[in-house]
């Protein structure tokens, strides 16, 4: 005869011998996945209360000007809506805005086709056996330190482009405005995006070949049934289903120029102004804070480094709309 | 049908072939049938009774290896023009391989290697002087998985025409609708053009994919179990329209099911294990095989 379950607690949740590893387990997974928004609220929440005597002084006009001035050192500290100011201070960061948006944008423009054709190459038109090792190589750039970079900009686009090339775009293309003469160091808003495009090309092509590795093989084959040769197949039927994880790789790649160093820094002129033209000096948000750090902490009243704090507040949320336009983008396509 | 200037000699060949073809098909359409009957029988069982003048491919000792693995041994077959031709047989007997070979659709994966001789219209199609490209514009192929392409209706039928020639655009909308209704499928999409390929049913995509593959005009059709995915209804629209193609092409195709291959083919090969088996007309294969293996598979006992 079979026993019966009713009210006997055998199907009882404190009946199950491993009730309590569970929900320990589930607990302990729950703690830990709330770290990291947590780490970035705290970090969004600090940037924000150290910036915020800096906000309250600058306002609007920190976004809309491209006047830096930490002020004079030796002078008497005076005070501006109740807050104490070195003398001659002034906080306007425009310049920097211009100089990260322009320089990301260029190394995009360099880095999507490079990157884009690269990653064509070696899904679809390199022999197979040397493919993975042709990969490797490729993707090991991703991991070639920055500074690197930055150093082979100094060493080498620099002195070469600044002497051969510069001076031929600048023929060339002079009549644009912003290409025009002179081309003077060659430090300056095109070598940083050179060098920037170096560093996104490996994470362009990376996440392109995952994107044509997902075209279906079965398109591919209809494709050549058809009688197409590798060009007319890879250009008609696997560019046209790229195209939106181009656009949201595209962002990644943006995030990753953007919040760039060191390199920036080494090749960038770190000027206060917005360039003249493509080839002048100019500065980005991210390696300004760093150049502009010691200075700022010799300011007595701390307003220049909650300027920098709220240099670097902007920067990071800059980088999360950034990222966050990249994810929705690459989510629309995963439905696809 | 001449795509450029530099492929004519091959093209008029192939007209030339063609021609002489009709006038043997109308004679011997009525002799071979006579025939076929009382030399089906009396023939040793891996080639068919014909005439090598009238096939459209005909395959002499194929071999194909996957890597080490060879999937087709020492294979020879004809296979008439204006016919369907079936290929059948269990799962990994190299049907679905023959038929890869013949559009070399094959050599996209490393490893897989093809020996010996398969002539369209008399020339080697496996020759290394061959385009495969081209030998692709006059073989077309439809998968088992309709796979019509990310785009519009109108432009998957464009898609394979604009490869190797060069259209009008009136003349484009006349391909396309001439095409489609070959397919069987024009009333259905008439008003759904500019409607991406993905939209329609799964039977209306593989009818697409074959509308695709006639719009190019290749002579022969490659089909790969193109009813095994759908439904009975779509299956039994696909089957009709094979029975129907067979009046311009010279279909060939490989499917799972007998009783399709019973319903719409001319001659029927039996593979088993790379080998053919059996190959006649489809009515003496199927209710009156010489062979002992093809008899056990076709009434189930094994595969």
């Amino acid at each position: 005869m079979a026993t019966t379950f009713e009210n006997s607690g055998v199907l009882d949740k404190s009946a199950n011998p491993k009730r309590f590893r569970q929900q320990f387990s589930g607990k302990l997974i729950q703690i830990f996945s709330l770290v990291v928004p947590i780490i970035l609220l705290g970090l969004i929440i600090f940037l924000a209360i150290n910036a915020w005597p800096a906000m309250k002084l600058n306002g609007v006009s920190f976004l809309t000007n491209s006047n830096w001035n930490l002020g004079s050192q030796y002078g008497k500290p005076i005070t501006v809506d109740g807050m104490q100011v070195l003398p001659g201070a002034n906080y306007g960061i425009l310049f920097l805005i211009f100089g990260t948006l322009a320089s990301s944008f260029l190394a995009l423009l360099f880095a999507i086709p490079v990157g884009l054709l690269a990653a064509m190459f070696i899904s679809e038109i390199i022999p197979s056996r040397l493919r993975e090792s042709v990969a490797l190589l490729a993707e090991l750039l991703a991991s070639v330190p920055s500074v690197v970079f930055g150093l082979w900009g100094y060493v080498v686009v620099i002195p070469v482009f600044s002497h051969y090339v510069y001076p031929v775009i600048a023929a060339i293309l002079g009549f644009i405005p912003f290409f025009a003469a002179p081309v003077r160091s060659g430090y300056g808003l095109l070598t940083a995006g050179i060098v920037l495009a170096l560093m996104v090309v490996p994470i362009i092509t990376a996440n392109m070949r995952d994107a044509i590795s997902a075209v279906p093989s079965a398109d591919i084959e209809s494709a050549f049934a058809l009688g197409s040769t590798r060009f007319e197949m890879v250009w008609k039927v696997v560019l046209p289903q790229i195209k939106r994880p181009l656009i949201g790789v595209s962002i990644l790649g943006l995030g990753r120029a953007m919040g760039e160093t060191m390199a920036v820094l080494m090749v960038s002129g770190n000027a206060l102004h917005i360039p003249k033209n493509i080839y002048s000096p100019m500065s980005t948000m991210a390696s300004f804070l760093v150049s502009q750090l010691s200075s700022a902490m010799e300011d007595p009243t701390g307003m220049a480094v909650n300027s920098l704090v709220e240099v670097g507040l902007m920067l990071l949320i800059l980088g999360v709309l950034v990222n966050a336009a990249a994810r929705l983008l690459l989510l629309n396509t995963g439905k696809n | 049908m001449a795509i450029s200037s530099s492929v004519s000699t091959d093209a008029e060949a192939f007209r030339d072939s063609r021609d002489s073809q009709t006038v043997d098909q109308r004679r011997s359409s009525t002799e071979t049938r006579a025939n076929s009957e009382t030399t089906a029988r009396s023939m040793k069982s891996n080639s068919k009774p014909q005439n090598s003048q009238m096939s459209k491919l005909s395959v002499r000792d194929l071999n194909f290896y996957y890597g080490d693995f060879q999937a087709i041994k020492n294979v020879s077959l004809e296979i008439e023009a204006q016919k369907v031709t079936a290929f059948i047989g269990p799962s990994g007997c190299g049907k679905s391989s023959l038929l890869r070979c013949f559009n070399r659709i094959y050599e996209l994966y490393p490893g897989h290697m093809a020996t010996g001789e398969i002539r369209l219209n008399g020339r080697n199609v496996l020759d290394k002087k061959v385009d495969r490209n081209l030998l692709r514009s006059k073989i077309g192929m439809v998968f088992q998985k309709p796979t019509p392409f990310p785009m519009s209706v109108y432009d998957n039928i464009a898609f394979g025409v604009k490869l190797y020639e060069r259209l009008r655009r009136h003349e484009m909308q006349e391909r396309v609708e001439w095409s489609l209704k070959k397919a069987a499928l024009w009333d259905e999409v008439k008003d759904k053009l500019d409607k991406s390929g993905a939209s329609l049913s799964g039977g209306q995509q593989q009818r697409l994919c074959i509308a695709r593959a006639i719009a190019v005009k290749p002579e022969v059709l490659l089909l790969d179990e193109p009813a095994s995915a759908l439904d009975p209804i779509a299956s039994a629209k696909i089957e009709e329209l094979v029975h129907e193609l067979r009046t311009d092409y010279t279909v060939v195709i490989v499917t799972h099911n007998m009783q399709q291959a019973a319903r719409v083919a001319d001659d029927t090969a039996f593979f088993h294990l790379g080998e053919i088996i059996e190959f006649t007309d489809t009515d003496t294969l199927f209710t009156q095989p010489s062979e002992k293996r093809t008899e056990d598979y076709i009434t189930g006992r094994y595969g």
